[in-house]
């Protein structure tokens, strides 16, 4: 195994991310304060949640998730298709590291980013509504979670994508959708059965929920189940994301 | 062979290249030199045939062959979010070598190619030349047993690349193995031992050069045009 190659390309994943500071750190904390402000502290005192918790402590972990969803997959599709699209991805090619090592390394760095979003907005969360989550093993054991299944998803865009528009498909019409419906802002308890029998075919809902759990000890479907959903859906777009690396696809001629 | 879909890229190409040699391997576009050393250094996959790089075979045994190469492309490709430096750190790091351990190379690199004043610049900052010296201090930094350097003067000057031979020269001394491809004839005459011209994908010459310059009785642009522009590609 060549460690240092792959720990090579994960901190140069963290360099990157710090280059470009303002489109990939401050968005995501400006966004989340606005959310607290406008959903929690201006409508929250008016919207019930469930388990007696305040609103503006159940949308703080929805709020992570969202930005953990977003900067992972961002931070992968964009990563590799940028590498492939300016050929430096060639540097790695010729290099003695394997397939698994260049994707593992894609992946490390872009969970490093979005665990660093995630304490960040923790923080913010921790300053604005005076909340911490409940179990750190949880809280921790989701992000990296679902930071793979959404980082593994950013390599297979980054390598099918032909144009930067291609890796925005799955964003606009995929995942933001899905977050916003999925639990993040609305109680699933006050869903309509109609609508939330859809619920169960959304792998956000199952990733928000399971994290709840962590900040409030109390989640709408089993923690078993969700995080099941989450590690088994990683799992295959992890085997996806490899296979393709490994027959080097649109990476070797 | 190497075939992109129905079109033949590479075919029947036997080449043998001695360790410390300089080695110039030569044809008009598309006749499918880059291809060969995509083969080489593992970014095109064979469709049939073997490459073996100091003994190693490049497909099984791709990881120790790999460490022995360093490729200097045609085209600039440089990680566009690391400084100068960091371009032959990081590359080295891909190489399995740690920064610890490189840095100080990296600093002797930069300085050799005169860019010891650019170190944390963007590599945007550079000229031309200057981003063809990077290229070459990039492809020495994991200290390549075989250089693979495709078109190293296409587009310098002539200061650059006189200063270019001469380093290159100097490397072949030091035992560095050097595979080149280059359009400029004259540069393949005055620099390399042994010569391979390829077209259409196909071998038409392998030999030391002042052999085959001697029995054609000829110069190389001469022998290369005569070999490349017309007739069956048959080796001579």
């Amino acid at each position: 195994m060549n460690y240092v190659g792959m720990f090579t390309l994960m901190k140069r994943e963290m360099v990157r991310s710090l280059k470009i500071i303002n489109q990939v750190i401050w968005p995501p904390m400006i966004t989340t304060a606005l959310y607290v402000f406008v959903f929690g502290v201006a409508l929250g005192s008016r919207v019930k949640a469930p388990h007696g918790m305040s609103y503006s402590v159940f949308l703080i972990p929805g709020l992570i998730m969202l930005q953990v969803i977003d900067s992972s997959y961002g931070e992968c599709s964009s990563s590799v298709f940028q590498a492939r699209f300016m050929n430096w991805i060639q540097e790695m090619l010729v290099a003695p590291m394997s397939a698994y090592e260049i994707v593992f390394g894609y992946i490390s760095g872009s969970i490093v980013r979005a665990l660093l979003i995630a304490c960040l907005i923790m923080g913010l969360g921790f300053a604005l509504v005076h909340t911490l989550p409940r179990d750190w093993l949880l809280y921790f054991g989701v992000i990296i979670d679902v930071g793979l299944l959404f980082s593994a998803l950013g390599v297979i865009f980054g390598l099918m994508a032909e144009k930067f528009d291609h890796l925005a498909v799955l964003t606009t019409f995929a995942i933001t959708p899905l977050v916003f419906v999925g639990s993040a802002f609305t109680p699933a308890q006050f869903l309509p059965p109609s609508i939330l029998r859809f619920e169960y075919f959304n792998p956000m809902f199952y990733a928000i929920d399971a994290f709840r759990y962590s900040y409030t000890s109390a989640s709408y479907l089993p923690l078993w189940l969700s995080l099941s959903v989450i590690t088994g859906l990683a799992a295959l777009c992890l085997g996806i994301a490899l296979s393709m690396a490994v027959v080097g696809y649109k990476l070797r001629a | 062979m190497k075939r992109y879909g129905e079109f033949t890229a590479v075919d029947d190409v036997s080449l043998r290249v001695r360790a410390g040699d300089f080695f110039g391997f030569l044809g008009p576009n598309g006749a499918g030199k880059t291809t060969t050393i995509n083969a080489v250094v593992g970014l095109a996959r064979l469709n049939a045939g073997s490459i073996r790089v100091f003994g190693y075979d490049n497909v099984t045994q791709w990881r120790e062959a790999r460490r022995f190469i360093g490729l200097a492309p045609q085209e600039y490709n440089f990680d566009r979010y690391l400084s100068i430096r960091d371009i032959l750190i990081y590359q080295a790091g891909y190489f399995g070598i740690r920064a610890r351990e490189v840095r100080e190379r990296a600093d002797m690199l930069l300085e050799r190619f005169g860019l010891a004043s650019k170190a944390k610049l963007d590599y945007l900052k550079l000229s031309g030349g200057q981003k063809r010296r990077l290229t070459l201090a990039r492809a020495l930094i994991n200290m390549p047993k075989l250089l693979i350097l495709d078109e190293p003067t296409a587009g310098v000057d002539v200061e650059l690349r006189l200063e270019l031979w001469e380093l290159l020269q100097q490397l072949n001394r030091e035992g560095m193995t050097i595979f080149l491809t280059t359009h400029y004839l004259e540069e393949a005459e005055m620099l390399c031992r042994d010569v391979g011209i390829i077209r259409a994908g196909k071998l038409v010459a392998q030999e030391p050069m002042h052999e085959l310059l001697e029995r054609k009785g000829k110069g190389l642009q001469e022998v290369f045009l005569e070999l490349t522009r017309s007739g069956p590609a048959e080796l001579v």
